[in-house]
């Protein structure tokens, strides 16, 4: 069964990068990009001033940036991006208060197989609308999206606005919401991972990663609760939630699972404060070799950790 | 091998097998029964599967491999039907098989509210996977609406996890307050805070009527005539044990199948475990002592001893992004004391029940970081003297020096926010009094807007004033409303307005109360604020008021009761008269007595005859005098110019018509009216609250006297020409001392504070203000003029009129 499960798959996101602060541009500070050799050694090479590329409009504009056209945008690394096959981005900014901590950005690859759904959800009239999203060849339920709103509680988007904390879904196609279930199912998406993105003012920015079987955004998902009202004043975090493909569920409902600040991987994210892409690092669990883990703020404060790996 | 039979494939028989696999896998051929056509599973957490957070598979305890591996025969899908306990023989619906022994785990099932309707389709309780399955197949409907009946913990993850899958939920509850077993006041308002900003509507002390439908559900019929539309209905009201098999057996069964700390049941070869069995009294509802019955009967039944005792327990709610936790006993009691600790910007509510310095109970919302600690402590009966101080900030806090508040806000950083709403940093403060010699908090509200909106941080903002300028540093002479808080009397209704706060709970939360639920001081004034600032919104707490106004008469000093029936404006006629004889007459009323205010008392009436004499009053038109109340009582009249002959205006008339149209109305103070007819003033309408004299030239207005402990005259408010213009005046006068008294603070005493020239300014010379204060007069008593006396013979607060011991409370007011 691991044989299957591991064999090599078309992932939905072909790079994951980070990007931080230096001085008043922002640099490239891990990545991973898998056999994009040429992309790797451009993207070292370059840095963005605040509203420029696609990390510098994240910063500039405070606000999650789906770009789904490289051409004649404002892409820096049109180009490259085309050569590697890359055709589609999100950039997500990482706030600690007002204080922006890092970019993460993914690229996508667009063919008629990939599916999955990475889609920015804003609050307007107390409603969640979508303000743009990513979804590869899962056109239909694209449109789906488009035409869907979702109030406080309803939803995944929904449940994450009104709890304010990232949330783990499973078996979408199964419905958690009725208009957009039946499409999920029929797009293959199968795991759902939402996430408040905290920025300065008093916008709501709500992300959510729709995972497919057949191209999977991540095959194990872990949410880390590092809110001091759940751990105290120790700089510490709880596993809230996980699945796994490989191991099942992650949780346990009897045995909490702790880690520390620099303990492992989860532990460098917790003391670091900062979103880590991790490739064939220690720590990173048998039969995966990368890994994303990306603080979520409330505030100032470092509330949760959520990983994926692949 | 020994024959094992065990009945019920739940969670307690299924941590049994377990330990007993693990402990001996050779000792027992098992053979397990379960009605479900499944084996076992985590069925607490149910409630993440039906909202989508966790699959069906990821629940599973045991699969077809575990059972196969232990050699388990299973009988899934199949009831038990009896127990021969002389063959030694379980009857299941495909056959028996015999046992040496029998372990009954048959659980619980769930409570059903027995009301019409109850077994439409589309009515569901939750308790297995089928129900969570209905339920979200439920779901799929287009706009599909869901009622959860019982604000438990169960109904709370019901309504939660429907909601996520795109329902409109409405929870409907019975009690005061969303899990009122695990909560206190404080808590289930923040927790029904949390729900309702899922989308989720919540309706308190609310009472199931009937579920209404025809083919299937459509809605729930609520006791106070409301309807709420339905396309699901769940109940999640409570557990049953389940015990019928083990009674029909004959086996001893109390409220449950009863067990001895070995887990055995009247039969010695038969044992139960689980929900449907009852220790020393105690029954189970939550997972934890079922993992230890569990543990205690493997041994058991390997022969090894061990006891099965109850420990304190503690309560989690799975609802992503609510955290609570709940143990011990939270209840008020002598000798007990609360240390509480609020924090309104993120929710936050603590409180630690201590008793003979031991933790005895806690109550937390928002903040659950050291729950563990606390429930250790409470377990273990420690002593908590050495640690009395900052045992509320948790175990961090513990082996160092006492914390002073000051010291904490000296650490502050520079840049660290102060006032939220105005975003004032702690070091523009110090500035501003470093710089500009500010001495008074009004200065730095003035100079700087802290404290200036909202003014929960106007404490911090003092601290800040005390570390720059020390003994320099004049603060603010208004005492605080009572020990619960630092606030005085204006700033809390002030903040009751400007917040928006609509309930008590919510008043102590977001204004960051010292206590859980306030003291005998503060709950009737704040009950009264929000009475007057929210006619509409504002469900009146009669547990707030004292006992006069709980039971709508007069206590006595012997315990017995007063009763005044109002007289408008003090006339009477024949037929009201003979019915006061009847009342006393029948029910041996001791003494009958004219009041000061023109009404008739009868004295010493039993608490428990109440109801029976304001029905036989209500039949000949009498409603309540209010002679008990914090609100207008009297209006006194002379004869005026229908029979006097010195009388300028009909006074009596206007006096019916002022109490006719003011009655009712709820103040901070009692309030007494008066109209003579004639500068004579025969009503004595110049010492009362407010009074009218009239003169030839129309009606002239005082307000502001007194003639009880203080004795004073009162102020002459204005002269206006028409019976009309008399009674919009008065009005509006009272609602302005209605919106601005403090409670328990009369007109006079009022008027006085801010000044007689700003009442006459705002009431005789701003018609716009005047207007105003008018019309919310009107406004609010749309809601205010219910005869309570009428409310109580139909049954309201019945509870508080059975007969019993009273104990009259320290103060006593007089009747009039």
């Amino acid at each position: 069964m691991d044989a299957v499960l591991d064999k090599p798959v078309n992932t939905f996101i072909e790079v994951t990068e980070v990007w931080v602060p230096d001085g008043d541009r922002l640099v490239l500070d891990s990545g991973n990009y898998g056999t994009l050799k040429e992309f790797a050694t451009i993207s070292g090479q370059e840095s963005f001033a605040k509203g420029e590329g696609l990390p510098g409009k994240a910063w500039g504009e405070a606000r999650p940036v789906v770009l789904k056209e490289f051409d004649g945008s404002y892409f820096k690394r049109t180009e490259a991006a085309k050569a590697a096959g890359l055709t589609s981005a999100v950039a997500v900014p990482v706030f600690s208060g007002d204080t922006l901590k890092a970019v993460l950005v993914v690229l996508c690859a667009d063919d008629d197989v990939r599916t999955g759904a990475i889609e920015v959800w804003t609050e307007k009239d107390d409603l969640l609308m979508l303000e743009d999203g990513y979804y590869g060849a899962a056109k239909h339920f694209e449109w789906v999206s488009q035409h869907t709103h979702f109030p406080r509680g309803q939803g995944l988007p929904g449940g994450v606005w009104a709890a304010n904390t990232p949330m783990l879904m499973r078996d979408l196609g199964s419905g958690y919401r009725f208009i957009r279930s039946d499409s999920a199912g029929k797009a293959g998406l199968t795991t759902g991972l939402g996430l408040p993105v905290s920025v300065p003012g008093d916008k709501t920015y709500v992300l959510t990663l729709l995972s497919a079987r057949g191209t999977p955004i991540a095959r194990r998902f872990e949410l880390w609760d590092a809110r001091s009202a759940k751990v105290g004043s120790a700089n510490d975090a709880v596993l809230a939630d996980g699945i796994c493909t490989r191991e099942g569920p992650l949780w346990n409902d009897e045995k909490e699972r702790r880690v520390s600040a620099w303990q492992g991987l989860i532990g460098k994210v917790l003391g670091s404060g900062m979103p880590i892409v991790e490739r064939d690092a220690p720590g990173i669990p048998a039969g995966y070799s990368m890994m994303v883990g990306l603080p979520i703020y409330q505030g100032v404060e470092l509330a949760h950790i959520v990983a994926w790996y692949l | 091998m020994k024959r094992l039979v065990v009945i019920g494939a739940g969670m307690a028989s299924g941590r049994m097998l377990e330990h007993l696999f693990e402990a001996d896998p050779d000792a027992f051929q098992v053979t397990l029964f379960n009605a479900e056509p499944r084996g076992n599973y985590n069925r607490i957490m149910l409630s993440p599967v039906l909202s989508g957070e966790k699959s069906y598979e990821e629940i599973v305890t045991h699969d077809d491999d575990w059972y196969a591996g232990n050699n388990v025969t299973c009988r899934f899908g199949e009831r038990v039907t009896g127990i021969d306990r002389e063959r030694r023989v379980v009857c299941g619906e495909h056959g028996e098989v015999a046992y040496d022994k029998l372990v009954i785990a048959t659980g619980s099932s769930p409570f059903i509210i027995p009301v019409e309707g109850r077994d439409l389709p589309g009515v569901v309780s939750y308790r297995d996977l089928d129900d969570t399955n209905a339920m979200i197949d439920a779901t799929g409907l287009p706009n599909a609406r869901a009622v959860v009946i019982g604000g438990g913990l169960l109904g709370l993850e019901a309504a939660a996890g429907l909601r996520l899958r795109g329902m409109e939920v409405t929870i409907i509850h019975l009690a005061g307050h969303l899990m009122e077993r695990q909560l206190d006041e404080a808590a289930g308002y923040l927790l029904q805070k949390d729900i309702e900003n899922r989308g989720i509507r919540v309706i308190t002390r609310a009472s199931t009527k009937a579920i209404l439908g025809k083919s299937r559900v459509e809605g729930v019929a609520l006791e106070d005539g409301s309807v709420i539309p339905a396309d699901l209905v769940v109940m999640a009201v409570g557990i049953r044990p389940s015990a019928q098999l083990a009674k029909d057996t004959g086996l001893e069964v109390g409220r449950a199948i009863t067990v001895n700390a070995s887990m055995q049941t009247s039969d010695p070869d038969i044992y139960a475990v689980g929900e449907c069995v009852e220790f020393e009294g105690t029954l189970f509802g939550l997972v934890a002592p079922l993992y230890d019955q569990a543990k205690v009967l493997a041994k058991e039944l390997l022969g090894e001893g061990d006891a099965f005792v109850v420990k304190e327990l503690s309560t989690k709610l799975k609802v992503t992004g609510c955290d609570l936790f709940s143990a011990g006993d939270f209840a008020e009691g002598e000798g007990r004391e609360d240390i509480v600790f609020r924090d309104p910007a993120r929710g936050v509510y603590r409180r630690l029940v201590i008793e003979r310095n031991r933790l005895v109970g806690a109550v937390m919302y928002g903040d659950t970081a050291d729950s563990n600690w606390f429930f250790g402590l409470i377990r273990d009966g420690e002593d908590i003297a050495e640690m009395r101080e900052t045992l509320i900030f948790g175990q961090s806090y513990q082996g160092g020096a006492p914390l002073d508040p000051t010291a904490a806000v000296a650490a502050l950083p520079d840049d660290a926010e102060i006032c939220g709403c105005n975003g004032v940093c702690k070091g523009t403060i110090v500035e501003a009094v470093s710089t500009k010699g500010l001495t008074t908090l009004d200065d730095v509200r003035a100079h700087t807007k802290a404290s200036a909106s909202c003014g929960t941080c106007t404490g911090l903002v003092e601290k800040l004033m005390v570390l720059t300028l020390g003994d320099a540093f004049e603060a603010a002479a208004v005492p605080p409303m009572c020990k619960c808080t630092d606030l005085g009397h204006d700033e809390v209704r002030r903040l009751i307005k400007t917040k928006e706060l609509k309930t008590i709970p919510a008043v102590m939360q977001e204004l960051e109360w010292k206590t859980s639920c306030g003291c005998a001081k503060c709950r009737p004034a704040l009950n009264y604020y929000l009475v007057s600032d929210w006619p509409e919104e504002y469900a009146d707490d009669y547990q707030s008021r004292f006992i006069n106004e709980r039971v709508h008469a007069n206590i006595q000093k012997d315990g017995t009761y007063s009763v005044v029936p109002r007289m408008w404006g003090g006339q009477t006629t024949s037929a009201e008269l003979r019915a006061i004889a009847d009342v006393v007459d029948k029910f041996n009323i001791p003494s009958v007595k004219c009041t000061g205010g023109q009404r008739i008392d009868m004295l010493g009436v039993k608490k428990e005859d109440l109801p029976a004499i304001w029905a036989d009053l209500g039949k000949a038109g009498f409603v309540s005098g209010h002679a008990y109340a914090k609100g207008l009582r009297t209006v006194k009249t002379c004869v005026g110019s229908d029979w006097c002959r010195f009388g300028t205006q009909d006074s009596t008339g206007l006096g019916v018509r002022l109490e006719k149209f003011m009655w009712g109305s709820w103040t901070p103070a009692k309030v007494k009216l008066a109209v003579s007819g004639c500068p004579r003033n025969c009503a004595e309408a110049t010492c009362k609250d407010v009074g009218v004299v009239c003169v030839d030239s129309g009606y002239e207005i005082h307000y502001a006297g007194a003639a009880g402990l203080d004795i004073k005259g009162t102020e002459v408010l204005g002269l206006v020409k028409t019976e009309d213009e008399a009674v919009e005046y008065i009005s509006a006068l009272v609602q302005m001392y209605r919106e601005q008294g403090h409670y328990l603070e009369r007109i006079y005493k009022w008027a006085k504070r801010i000044g007689y020239d700003e009442v006459r300014r705002q009431i005789m010379e701003d018609a716009e203000a005047r207007k105003a204060y008018f019309d919310r007069f009107v406004f609010s008593q749309k809601f205010a003029q219910v005869d309570p006396w009428s409310e109580r013979v139909s049954g309201k607060d019945k509870h508080e009129f059975k007969p019993m011991a009273s104990f009259p409370e320290s103060k006593v007011e007089a009747a009039e």
